[in-house]
């Protein structure tokens, strides 16, 4: 076996320097990007490889392709141990883990590799019938790699057929352990065995040939596949801002003074390198797409055509970027059907000519994609910094959130309504403003944050009334900036205008501090968001609560004093807002502040619902868009919340209840849409007056 | 084409105005300003316009003290290549004399086109355009809704009421914009920027003695507070005559 | 120093009312007082005819002017012409209407004699030495008083701010020569166009009638369409739910990501009021909703509101309007 083993030695470091090679082309890549800081938090990142990537939690939330997906996974994890001594043995023919491990161990090394191998091969044979018989909706669309895929599963099928197939002969000849711990070797053996010597020596030497050789092709095929997921998932998850470091949600931070004349991104270069690593992990599995509100309803946009877009781009105009550097240029990339030739490529850019304007403008912000994915990419960051290219540096837009802009400008509000208008609703009902506090020397506990919506809609008004009759009732002292409250900024942030969003967030942050504020409440799930997770980056530090926690917490507390809900009989279906569910993880706190209030209320959810709920299509600025493609999100969504039958549905955002107020309207609905504090202050004892629990 | 775009700095008018103590004009504090209304357009045309012909000039021109340099940066945040603020403490309403300002500043120098919006939205004289022209003998041409130069010469649409007529005339010229040219584009970011690098003169305003002088500003009476009319059809007449008598709208 | 002029304002041969208005205004400022209000009338030979309509309203003189090239007008020669009349003449005061044509003119003239005009006011008088004029500023919400101290004075009036009254003179006619050629301008108008009042553009329309989801199907859009037709001088406006169910084009649309208005009258036919439609019609003049639900937020912002079915009200109403219009002429 010497000269074959020498064979291998050569062929294994070529194979291991073309990898190199390969790995190196797109680091090199990836340094086209813009810095990012991904190495604080690192317990939490720790916690997150741990749980998202090896513990496969985002994969298995699809119960029947994730464990599928989760069976490959952990596979492919446990037959590493056996690729090595394989690898390792091709070059020294008398290595084996046997001579180094203690027996029972060594035991269960060749078990765990036996069963493995045949559950990743049954697998992955469902995972193949899977895409060439069922082919599920989701892996369709976007331009995907199918074919990649099928070619990628049939490799790995041959992986495990050899290595069974190496593992048997193997037992034919040399059995190293009883037959139970290699149940399925034994068995193969057993029919192998009738074979004439030379056929098995010769299906032996094909066998291990085989398999080593298709480790290293597989190793080497990966960088220029969709497939390079397999190694760039768990490196994405411990680098990834979704799931935990940072605030989740929070846009990120943009310095305006910075000497440059491209704000946001128009091309792969002015994103950060994450986002383009984010293109290396993704495997087009369509989770982000099949969550998406906007493709749902018949939209353009598909969260996974951004991320596929942006790799498909990079790969495109890398090469050219990096110059003499990539030796490789003139050979063809794994990403598709675009020629990389030098001309075109600096023509072109992602924006225009991969990612449309009308994608970008469809988005909600509502964290669906993001909180599906299972390799934790960011799709809705290259959005955002997309959009602010369009806004910042090309001013162009949806001409319609123009007015939005100018009202936020001259008003402080997003709406066409003046600023004299905006404390109309608190007329006659004593309650104080800051200044008219300070004027007496008093102070107020807490400051309510009305918002625009609460204060200038009709309808809003009237959760607005409702929490602060709550708030008198419990015996809250609150005040409220009355006029000298103005928009935060925050739509003007999500619709790409980060210019204008910190004007207004820099003049609101002197406003509290102005007056000390501390501790905020308010009924808007955006207005909670901003001031609470965004205004820590202009150096606002407020505590923020939102209506739905703070009237939990008065309950619970006794400090509310119900009527005695007899005769109430309500079937509520609670529908999750976007910013308080998968931006802030608030699920519960709305729930409870219903089922406290009316104890004999039946909560019912649509079927989807908590971190799945779906969105009600005001954020990400599309309330002041026309949704002018496909179906109505917010129709879509009331559909589902009618189909649960419920009598009333709860909301805990003034935007959602807008939409689901207005999607009513079309569907010719009388079910009526309430806020949460909307239901706690029909019921409220007028007259009496709650003894706190920690008095009494 | 080298293009002068008069343009005034405004309060935003969807506020209640209060009366200031000297009862001659309005309470200043809280309010927002920005580039009027039409004069918007006007920019906005002169900008589509040397956009279309990839070359020229648009010199935006203000008169007033240095809060409207703030409005002439917008302008130039917008695209116009230079500024000019014409320093005086204060505006004065007589449309004349504003006009003999601008007149003196804008004859010193060759424009093809003089431009301004119809009206200011605050004072809505709208007298200052043709004035100007006049002061300087140039053809004019008022409330434009649709402007093309092609080889020195121009064509407008104007409204009218109750109809519109076309209109063809030489530069240099002085023409006055409606409504409906063109919507004032939003400034990027880029723009912002590029705009505090652009020359901005500040020259004393040559203003002759005012012969329309503010006397007092007053509101008019408070809007009533609504009420329902009545219920169904049989509301209908107290309503039209309501309408006639009360709100004055059947004319 | 003693006369009045006032410009007699024609369009295609015929007298317009504010004219009648221009010569009334100066009646009252003449009254009581030294000197005649003379109306200049320009025109195409036989407009002198329309003189007795002028005497009809306090004209002592009616200075008419009759060449081809005043058939329809010509800024230029007509400015020029009545400037250089005030400049010849022994006038105190000259009247104009501030309608289209007024507001085009009167400052050309003012710029011509190099002196102040007072633009669009809606009364005058005289005190003293100067003459007291009202004009509305800052959108109509503030109402400035000025003074005008120039001689002779300029103003322009409202068009219905002054009623024409009759005050019968027994005049004289005095024909005028033009000066130069009255056709010649450096400005050339190519084409004129009346426009169809049916397509009234929602900004400038002094009514709308504007209709929202209570009327249930496109079908019944032609009471609204009904009903503008009445006022004869109103555009059709729609809700954003309208025009998302494609009952009337997206151009329509009055609201935040519509079209901001602020008509004189705005009439909202089954339209709730949701905040999205309330930013673009909250600033008209006078606002009119009729809602079959009583609390529909419409009745906040309404100056006048009936409870009812729209369609059993709006045909009743478009009835009563088109009556009102005709009893007016």
């Amino acid at each position: 076996m010497a000269s074959s083993n020498a064979v291998f030695l050569i062929i294994l470091v070529l194979a291991a320097a073309v990898f190199s090679f390969s790995a190196q082309r797109l680091v090199r890549f990836l340094r086209l990007g813009q810095g990012t800081h991904r190495f604080d938090a690192l317990p939490r990142r720790i916690v997150n490889l741990l749980t998202i990537g090896f513990g496969q939690t985002k994969i298995l939330r699809d119960p029947v392709a994730g464990t599928l997906h989760a069976l490959v996974f952990w596979g492919f994890v446990v037959l590493q141990l056996g690729a090595i001594e394989i690898l390792v043995a091709g070059v020294v023919p008398a290595f084996s883990y046997a001579d180094l491990l203690p027996v029972p161990v060594y035991r269960l090394f060749l078990l765990t590799q036996d069963v493995t191998s045949l559950a990743v091969l049954v697998a992955v044979s469902v995972l193949l019938y899977r895409r060439l018989v069922v082919k599920p909706r989701r892996l369709q669309g976007d331009q995907v790699h199918g074919g990649d895929a099928i070619l990628i599963l049939s490799l790995i099928a041959a992986l495990m057929v050899t290595l069974l197939l190496t593992s048997g002969a193997e037992r034919v000849t040399a059995a190293r352990a009883p037959a139970i711990v290699q149940p399925f070797a034994a068995a193969l053996a057993i029919v192998l065995s009738r074979m004439p010597d030379s056929l098995l020596s010769a299906l032996h030497g094909v066998s291990w040939w085989s398999h080593a050789l298709l480790i290293l092709v597989f190793l080497n095929y990966l960088p220029y596949s969709k497939h390079l997921h397999v190694i760039v998932s768990l490196p994405n998850t411990f680098l990834s801002n979704t799931s935990g470091p940072g605030t989740i949600g929070t846009m990120k931070a943009m310095d305006l003074d910075a000497e440059t004349e491209q704000f946001g991104a128009s091309d792969v270069t002015h994103l950060s390198w994450k986002n383009l690593l984010d293109g290396y992990a993704c495997t087009e599995c369509g989770r982000c797409t099949a969550a998406c509100p906007a493709n749902m309803t018949g939209k353009p946009l598909s969260p996974r055509k951004i991320v596929i877009n942006t790799r498909q781009r990079l790969s495109e105009v890398a090469p050219s970027l990096v110059g003499a550097d990539d030796p490789m240029s003139a050979l063809p990339m794994h990403t598709g059907p675009r020629d990389d030739t030098d001309s075109g490529a600096r023509d072109r850019r992602l924006l225009d000519h991969y990612i449309t304007e009308d994608e970008l403008w469809a988005c909600t912000s509502c964290r669906a994609c993001v909180y599906e994915c299972p390799v934790s990419i960011d799709q809705l960051e290259i959005i955002n910094e997309l959009r602010r290219n369009l806004v910042l540096t090309e001013s162009r837009f949806p001409e319609e959130i123009q007015p939005a802009f100018e009202s936020m400008e001259r008003n402080g509000t997003p709406w066409a309504f003046p600023a004299s208008d905006r404390a109309k609703w608190a007329e006659g009902l004593d309650i104080p403003t800051l200044a008219e506090l300070l004027e007496r020397n008093e102070r107020a506990d807490v400051l309510y944050w009305v918002g625009c919506m609460g204060s200038f809609d009709e309808r809003a008004q009237k959760t607005t009334v409702a929490f602060a009759r709550i708030m008198k009732h419990a015996g809250v002292r609150f005040a409220i900036l009355g006029q000298e409250e103005a928009c935060h900024g925050d739509p003007a942030r999500r619709m790409g205008n980060e210019y204008l969003y910190q004007i207004l967030a820099k003049q609101a942050i002197e406003t509290l501090d102005r007056y000390r504020v501390t501790t905020i409440v308010t009924a808007c799930p955006h207005c909670f968001h901003q001031i609470g997770n965004e205004f820590p980056q202009l150096g606002g530090h407020y505590e923020v609560i939102h209506h739905s926690t703070y009237i939990e917490q008065l309950l619970a507390d006794g400090r509310i004093a119900l009527a005695d809900p007899v005769a109430q009989r309500l079937t509520v279906a609670y529908h999750d807002s976007c910013y308080l569910g998968r931006y802030n993880a608030i699920y519960d706190a709305p729930r409870e502040v219903l089922r406290r209030s009316l104890p004999v209320v039946a909560l019912v959810e649509p079927p989807r619902t908590r971190d799945r709920g779906l969105c009600c299509g005001a954020g990400g600025g599309r309330m002041f868009m026309e949704e002018r493609i496909g179906e109505r999100i917010n129709v879509e969504r009331k559909k589902e919340l009618l189909a649960t039958g419920a009598d009333a549905i709860a909301v805990a955002c003034p935007f959602c209840m807008t939409m689901l107020a207005d999607a009513g309207k079309k569907l010719d609905s009388s079910v009526t849409v309430l806020d949460v504090a909307e239901v706690v202050a029909q019921h409220l004892a007028e007259g009496v007056t709650a003894v706190p629990r920690d008095v009494a | 084409m080298r293009i002068a775009v008069c343009i005034k700095r405004v309060p935003d008018m969807d506020v209640k105005f209060r009366i200031a103590g000297h009862a001659k004009g309005v309470d200043e504090t809280g309010l927002k300003y920005d580039m009027a209304d039409f004069d918007g357009y006007a920019v906005e045309a002169a900008l589509q316009m040397m956009e279309k012909e990839g070359a020229g000039e648009v010199v935006v021109v203000s008169l007033g003290p240095d809060a409207v340099q703030e409005t002439l940066r917008k302008a130039l945040s917008m695209g116009a290549t230079s500024a000019i603020q014409l320093k005086c403490d204060e505006v004065p309403f007589d449309g004349f004399a504003v006009a003999s300002a601008l007149a003196s500043e804008l004859g010193g120098a060759t424009y093809d086109l003089i431009m301004f919006g119809r009206m200011s939205t605050d004072n809505a004289n709208g007298v200052v355009g043709p004035m100007v022209a006049e002061l300087l003998g140039l053809p004019v041409v008022t409330a434009c809704s649709k402007l093309e130069i092609v080889a020195g010469r121009g064509t407008a649409r104007r409204e009218l009421e109750g109809g519109a007529e076309f209109v063809a005339f030489d530069l240099p010229a002085v023409v006055t914009i409606d409504e409906g040219i063109a919507r004032p584009r939003y400034p990027s970011l880029k723009g912002i920027m590029a705009a505090k690098k652009k020359p901005l003169a500040t020259k004393p305003a040559n203003l002759p003695e005012p012969r329309l002088v503010i006397a007092r500003m007053d509101l008019p009476p408070e809007r009533k507070a609504g009420r329902i009319v009545g219920e169904g059809a049989a509301a209908v007449p107290e309503l039209v005559r309501l309408l006639q008598q009360e709100a004055k709208v059947l004319a | 120093m003693t006369h009045i002029l006032a410009f007699a304002e024609q369009r295609g041969g015929a007298l317009r009312k504010v004219a009648l208005e221009a010569v009334s205004t100066a009646r009252g400022l003449a009254d009581g007082q030294d000197g005649e209000v003379h109306a200049l009338l320009l025109g195409a030979p036989g407009i002198a005819a329309h003189a007795e309509s002028l005497f009809e309203y306090g004209a002592d003189v009616v200075l008419v002017v009759e060449h081809d090239g005043f058939a329809q007008y010509n800024a230029e020669s007509a400015s020029a012409f009545v400037a250089d009349r005030i400049a010849s003449g022994a006038y105190r005061a000259a009247i104009f209407a501030a309608s289209a044509m007024g507001k085009d003119l009167a400052p050309r003239v003012a710029g011509k004699l190099k002196t102040a005009l007072a633009s669009d006011v809606t009364s005058l008088a005289r005190e003293g030495d100067a003459y007291v004029v009202t004009h509305p500023t800052y959108t109509g919400k503030v109402i400035a008083t000025a003074r005008l101290l120039a001689k002779p004075a300029l103003i322009s009036v409202r068009p219905g701010a002054i009623p024409a009254i009759a005050k019968p003179r027994t005049g004289r006619v005095e024909k005028v020569a033009p000066v130069g050629d009255p056709a010649k301008s450096r400005v050339v108008v190519t084409e004129t166009s009346t426009s169809d009042s049916k397509k009234l553009d929602l900004g400038d329309a002094p009514v709308i009638v504007s209709g929202g989801r209570g009327l249930k199907a496109s079908e019944h859009f032609h009471l609204v369409e009904e009903l503008a037709d009445a006022f004869g001088n109103a555009a059709v406006g729609a809700t954003r739910a309208v025009t998302d169910e494609g009952w009337r084009p997206h151009s329509d649309q009055i609201g935040q990501t519509g079209r901001v208005v602020s008509p004189d009258l705005y009439v909202a036919v089954g339209i709730s009021g949701a905040i999205q439609h309330l930013a673009g019609m909250r600033t008209a003049r006078t606002i009119v909703a009729i809602n079959r639900d009583k609390d529909a937020p419409i009745f906040k912002v309404a100056d006048y509101g009936i409870v009812g079915d729209v369609f059993e009200v709006l045909p009743v109403l478009t009835k009563a309007i088109r009556e009102a219009k005709k009893a007016q002429g």
